[in-house]
């Protein structure tokens, strides 16, 4: 039993003086936290939720519909339980990975592009347009899908990278706080995708918001009967994380950029223009907001159309939760892809919302944020080696 | 800046006059479109200019929405039966207790205030058409009863602009909270604490008033701002719908760009409010004379545009100089 | 707040205003303060002089009842009190003035001083605005202070802000005044007005206890004088029968050489030119106007003057951090008017930041990191794409064993190391470049006394290797000993150059206030500190 108490006062330890390993552990006790919380809010909801069976009785109370460990379970079963739901997970995990480095990069330069989506959703309409247009000038085989997929991964780039361009130089030369700047243009980019659409590239055909079908040299190959998911547009965004981390770690610009992220006066005297590295860093974001749309369009819906999931709000709690670090965010994608594939699953067999996951990011989010919660708890539980530095704890 | 405010709603109006005769009914209406945005500014400048930078305005308005319409419907059910003051009661104090968590995890667990506003809105993004679906089994409500009209007596009575004066009670709110809020701003002790807390907290921790209490208080004040304006909104329209952006659709970062826009004055932040309250009688009046040629959904998007518009040349120099940081009173 | 009952009926008679006993207040691996007795008589200035972290802050926070003391009491007039915080410590009669004051810039004069017990009206309902500034003035006239209740804190002077302070502390009832730095952000004429000012306070019966390094000042103004060191009292002294080199004795536990042995200047050519040059801040003010003047290879070139008279941004348009508005500026025969700050670098311009926590350091990176900053694009340090680490480690490595950079730990956070080691690193860094113009701006400030020393003798080695030194210094002595010839700024102009061995303390405190002394004109002046020299 003491030696139990020991390890895990060892543990509690760093969490709270420790630095680098305090940041997973604190990343691990905020999805710990927002989970056992998401618990609660379903527990508690299914009070309230009408169902023919219920899991429990509590007089005074009512019935009760929702178990949270049965919640949780059918989740992880519905995102790894056949080959078709990993195929559908996995495809999660890949766009997540692309948006989440998206909102890193953009952290890492101090700066919260919260726009994502809008670049996503115009990048996304970029490459549906650009393969539509390409598709009949190329062979219909593998030496068209590589002409294709690079022209519409660039497409997706290029106009995602112009859309995180704008609020960039926003902020750069105007000092606009890029939190509302970019969640103005999500406004606006769903709109002029939807105007777009509607009534100038859409599929005239159809009743609905959408374009046509994107021809088959344009759609990643699938790795998965029943599943569009393909390892090649997973095997992309590993990359993509690879080079991220060798641009920051390896070379002058990556140092730069991060420099001006971190500490803006410093990088100014170190002979950086501020001003421009924050627009290369959102011109960046956007970009890979842009390639999460290319990846959605030609991976997950071979076409554009409304109500594009909100992947690019996904990518914040993803990259937030990795510490903002490329590498941090493959495990964090696999989570998020997995609640998001799983949520599906819950919603089907018991009828639980599927925007339950999205109370759980934005839980994990507010956790991240405060650091200091966890350290109070582990100073509050006896652990921790040290008083505060300041006296206002003995005072208080 | 209270002059630029004053000055865009005076282009409002002449913009309106563009699209329709500018009536007592169509100012009217604007005054109806400018409760939710108004409430949000005017909350957000007590929070911001206390120190604490509430970008989750949007999130409590979307609470106070749905707080209320669910009250109504919890009370329909119950022998007291469906009353919309009690529901707009209850609204407010659900958006209060959010701003409450809100600010105890900016002041006593040191969260960066804008990840936390942040994760404000996107928790309540996600709760209400979560809470919703389980209510409700889908994402919008029944409609449920509004506010009914009072009408002023006298005013209301008055040729041409009397339909001016008859009104919801949260328009009425509104035009009293403006002033009001300025009054405890800028005559009042805790005005004079509000801004020593924003602009300088150790100036006033070592006068004697215990800062933290002061921003506690500014940022609550946020939440029943908000938790007014969001009921306003959704016991307007009878409903709440919670797709997409939900039906708060973004005003609450428009309310927070009304008090850039105002630079900080409940008056100027009024009036930025109300300019952009008439921008949606425009989209409105657009939309029933859809000659004109101009594909709704693109005007749609004007209010965001003019928000960018703002920012850029209002960008963020004005700001209360120690708001987003966390201050101890012991260093 | 708790008195003990004993003497919970009043003050003692004859008692001391302030009995500090035995107070030890440990932080986390620190004892800043070990077993202080302090002591200060009713109605005397007493200065409490120490090197940075000696403690000094610490035990006035104590104090003033912002720090617990881990150990020890305080008694005020005899009657024991604990302090939950400052504001026990005011009622209690305790007010003090801190080195960045705490003022709210955008409020009146009058809305400062009443803060936190505004005269209300109406039942609470407004505050009385009228009644505030009329006590406001009541008190300033009392005791002869020249302010505008009605004023704006941002728009007066830093020596009418500190006023508005201790009218501040007055108001709330203060009988002790503490007073952290007081002169550090005043002219030397301006100081003598506070001094006036303190004995006005003492005539009325206050007392006062004031913070400085200063030996001079601390013998001038005080009646006792308290040394602390390592967070130890060695000694209370009378003002009369003290001398400074008594106090810096015990001050630094060592004798002390005041002056500085200096080589006469090697003068070379011209290295640094600058020409009819203005600058103008970020709010578009003229902050620097129609400035001329040359730093050659080998000397000191010093430029003094009070904080905020355009030093900060004469030395940024010359580093490239801030275009100049007109002029312009020759570096090394090549015109670099409009060059980039990275462009400079290369060119070999050192720059040592006034605000390294700020500018010259990036706090969460490691040594490693920061090593790199300002060099990532010279050929050494990388190919322009990639940085080449391995050199990066090695020159840190030379940085951190030459510049005796405590703890040797390349791998441990800037924020991580005392004022002094950093400012050592980043003195080595820009060094051991081999650069050819150094800008060295407030080289020492908030530096232990033995960092000072290295630091001038590393600056003194570079000027006898033929390296150009531009010096700003708002420390008299530094810039006095230390350079061979020396400007005057004033108000975003130079107004005279002088020759630093030549000029007294009086001429130069007259200078930076903006006279001109007798026998001083900016011409003569040049003439003699410059090329003469």
């Amino acid at each position: 039993m003491s030696g139990l108490r020991d390890r895990l006062a060892g543990t509690l330890d760093r969490l709270v003086d420790a630095s680098p390993l305090e940041r997973l552990l604190i990343s691990v006790a905020s999805l710990v936290f927002a989970l056992v919380l998401g618990a609660v809010l379903i527990f508690v909801s299914g009070f309230v939720a009408t169902c023919n069976s219920p899991v429990v009785f509590i007089p005074g109370v009512g019935y009760g519909c929702y178990n949270p460990i049965e919640v949780y379970s059918t989740m992880l079963q519905g995102a790894f339980g056949s080959p078709i739901s990993l195929g559908q997970t996995l495809q999660e995990t890949t766009l997540l990975l692309f948006t989440g480095l998206s909102v890193a990069v953009a952290f890492r330069a101090g700066l919260f592009n919260i726009g994502t989506q809008g670049q996503m959703v115009l990048g996304a309409l970029a490459t549906a347009v650009t393969v539509l247009w390409l598709g009949p000038f190329v062979p219909n085989n593998a030496i068209g899908t590589i002409v294709v997929i690079p022209a519409g991964i660039a497409a997706g780039a290029v106009v995602g990278g112009f859309w995180g361009m704008i609020p960039g130089v926003m902020k750069a030369y105007a000092d606009a706080h890029e939190v509302i700047t970019t969640i103005m243009l999500n406004f606006i980019a769903t709109a002029i995708a939807f105007y777009l659409v509607n009534n100038h590239v859409g599929d005239p055909s159809s009743d609905s918001v959408l374009t046509e079908t994107i021809p088959a040299v344009a759609q990643f190959p699938a790795a998965i009967d029943g599943s569009r998911f393909s390892f090649f547009a997973l095997g992309a965004g590993l990359l993509v994380a690879i080079g991220i981390t060798l641009l920051y770690t390896q070379t002058v610009i990556g140092y730069e950029l991060r420099t001006s992220g971190i500490q803006e006066t410093a990088a100014e005297y170190s002979g950086v223009n501020a001003e421009r590295n924050i627009v290369t860093s959102m011109t960046l974001s956007g970009a890979l907001g842009g390639v999460a749309g290319a990846m959605y369009v030609m991976m997950a819906q071979y076409r554009w159309q409304t109500g594009i999931p909100s992947l690019g709000f996904d990518g914040i709690a993803v990259s937030i939760l990795a510490g903002n670090n490329p590498i941090g965010i493959i495990p964090t994608s696999l989570l998020f892809g997995t609640l998001k594939s799983g949520s599906l699953a819950i919603n089907l067999s018991l009828g639980v919302p599927t925007e339950l996951v999205e109370v759980i990011q934005g839980l994990i989010i507010l956790f991240i944020a405060m650091p200091e919660f966890f350290r109070l708890i582990g100073k509050r539980s006896g652990f921790g080696s040290d008083t505060p530095a300041t006296s206002g704890g003995e005072q208080a | 800046m209270l002059y630029a405010g004053a000055g865009l709603a005076v282009v409002a109006v002449a913009c309106l006059w563009l699209f329709g005769p500018v009536d007592a009914s169509s100012i009217a209406m604007a005054l109806r479109f400018t409760v939710p945005i108004g409430f949000a500014a005017l909350g957000g400048i007590f929070s911001e200019k206390a120190g604490i930078i509430n970008i989750g305005l949007e999130g409590l308005l979307i609470i106070g929405a749905f707080s209320a319409v669910a009250s109504m419907y919890a009370l329909s059910l119950t022998p007291i039966g469906a009353n919309v003051w009690l529901a707009f009661g209850f609204a407010i104090v659900a958006s209060a207790v959010v701003a409450l968590l809100f600010a105890i995890a900016c002041i006593e667990f040191k969260a960066d205030q804008v990840i936390a506003g942040l994760a404000v809105w996107l928790i309540a993004l996600g709760f209400a058409p979560f809470a919703s679906t389980i209510v409700w089994g889908q994402v919008n409500s029944p409609s449920v009863d509004g506010f009914s009209k009072w009408a002023i007596p006298g005013l209301a009575d008055l040729p041409v602009f009397g339909d001016i004066f008859v009104m919801r009670p949260p328009v009425m709110l509104l035009i009293v909270a403006g002033p009001l809020t300025w009054y405890v701003l800028n005559r009042t002790r805790f005005g004079l604490w509000i801004e020593a807390s924003g602009e300088d907290p150790k100036a006033l921790d070592t006068a004697g008033v215990d800062v933290q209490l002061v921003r506690y208080v500014g940022t609550v004040l946020s939440g029943v701002y908000c938790g007014i304006g969001g009921a306003a909104l959704a016991l307007r329209v009878g409903q709440f719908t919670g797709g997409g952006e939900t039906m708060v659709n973004g005003r609450g970062f428009i309310g927070l760009t009304a008090y850039l826009i105002g630079n900080y004055n409940p008056i100027g932040a009024f009036f930025a409010s109300f300019l952009f309250g008439g921008l949606e009688v425009i989209q409105l009046s657009i939309q029933r004379t859809s000659d004109i040629g101009i594909p709704t959904r693109l005007v749609g998007v004007l209010p965001y545009v003019i928000v960018l518009v703002v920012l850029v040349f209002v960008g963020k120099t004005q700001m209360p100089s120690s708001a987003g940081d966390h201050y101890e009173s012991d260093d | 707040m708790s008195a003990d009952d004993e003497s919970a009926d009043g003050a003692r008679p004859g008692a001391a205003a302030v009995h500090m006993d035995g107070i030890t207040k440990r932080f986390p691996g620190v004892v800043a303060n070990d077993d202080i007795d302090f002591a200060v008589d009713r109605g005397t200035v007493h200065a409490l002089v120490g090197e940075n972290g000696a403690g000094k802050t610490t035990l006035m926070n104590v104090l003033y009842g912002l720090y617990e003391p881990t150990e020890g009491s305080v008694r005020i007039d005899g009657v024991r009190h604990e302090f939950d915080g400052p504001s026990d410590a005011m009622d209690a009669g305790i007010g003090m003035i801190h080195q960045h004051f705490m003022l709210v810039d955008t409020m009146t004069v009058a809305e400062n001083v009443v803060l936190g017990n505004e005269p209300t009206k109406w039942g609470g309902f407004a505050t009385d605005r009228a009644q505030a500034i009329e006590e406001t003035k009541a008190l300033a006239e009392r005791y002869g202070f020249d302010l505008d209740p009605t004023a704006q804190i941002d728009e007066i002077s830093i020596g009418e802000q500190q006023r508005v302070e201790i009218l501040k502390a007055l108001y709330r009832g203060a009988e002790i005044l503490i007073l952290d730095e007081p002169t550090a952000v005043l002219t030397p004429q301006e100081v003598e007005g506070l001094f006036d000012i303190l004995e006005e306070l003492i005539a009325e019966g206050k007392t006062i206890i004031f913070i400085t390094h200063k030996l001079g000042e601390a013998l001038e103004a005080a009646d006792e004088i308290s040394v602390l060191r390592d967070g130890k009292l060695v000694g209370t002294v009378s003002s009369a029968a003290a001398s400074q080199e008594e106090l810096a004795r015990m001050m630094v536990g060592r004798d002390v050489l005041l002056d500085l042995e200096k080589p006469a200047a090697q003068r070379g050519d011209p290295i640094l030119e600058v020409e009819e040059m203005s600058v103008e801040d970020d709010r578009g003010v003229t902050a620097v106007s129609d400035v001329d003047f040359a730093v050659h290879e080998g000397e000191v070139f010093g430029i003094a003057g009070v904080d905020g008279n355009g030093q900060s941004e004469l030395i940024e348009a010359i580093t490239g951090l801030h275009q100049p508005s007109s002029g312009t500026i020759t570096f090394d025969g090549s015109q670099i008017t409009t060059a980039s700050r990275s462009d400079r670098i290369g060119m070999g311009m050192a720059y040592i930041a006034e605000d390294r926590q700020k500018r010259s350091l990036v706090m969460d990176y490691d040594l490693r990191r920061n090593g790199l900053l300002g060099c990532q694009r010279l050929p050494e340090f990388s190919n322009g794409f990639r940085i080449d680490w391995e050199s990066t480690e090695e020159y840190v490595d030379d940085v951190i064993d030459e510049y005796d950079v405590r703890p040797p730990d390349p791998s441990a956070d800037a924020h991580s190391f005392s004022g002094g080691n950093q400012q050592k690193f980043i003195v080595g860094r820009e060094f051991e470049r081999d650069p050819s113009l150094v800008v060295a701006s407030q080289p020492t400030r908030g530096v232990d006394i033995g960092s000072i020393e290295f630091i001038h003798d590393r600056l003194l080695d570079l000027r006898a290797d033929g390296t150009a030194i531009l010096l700003v210094s708002s420390k008299l002595d530094e810039v006095r000993q230390l350079s061979d010839r020396l400007a005057v700024m004033h108000d975003g102009e130079i107004v005279a150059v002088v020759d630093p061995d030549a000029v007294s303390e009086e001429e130069l405190g007259l200078l930076m206030a903006g006279e001109q002394p007798a026998g001083i004109t900016a011409e003569s002046a040049r003439v003699r500190g410059g090329e003469s020299a």
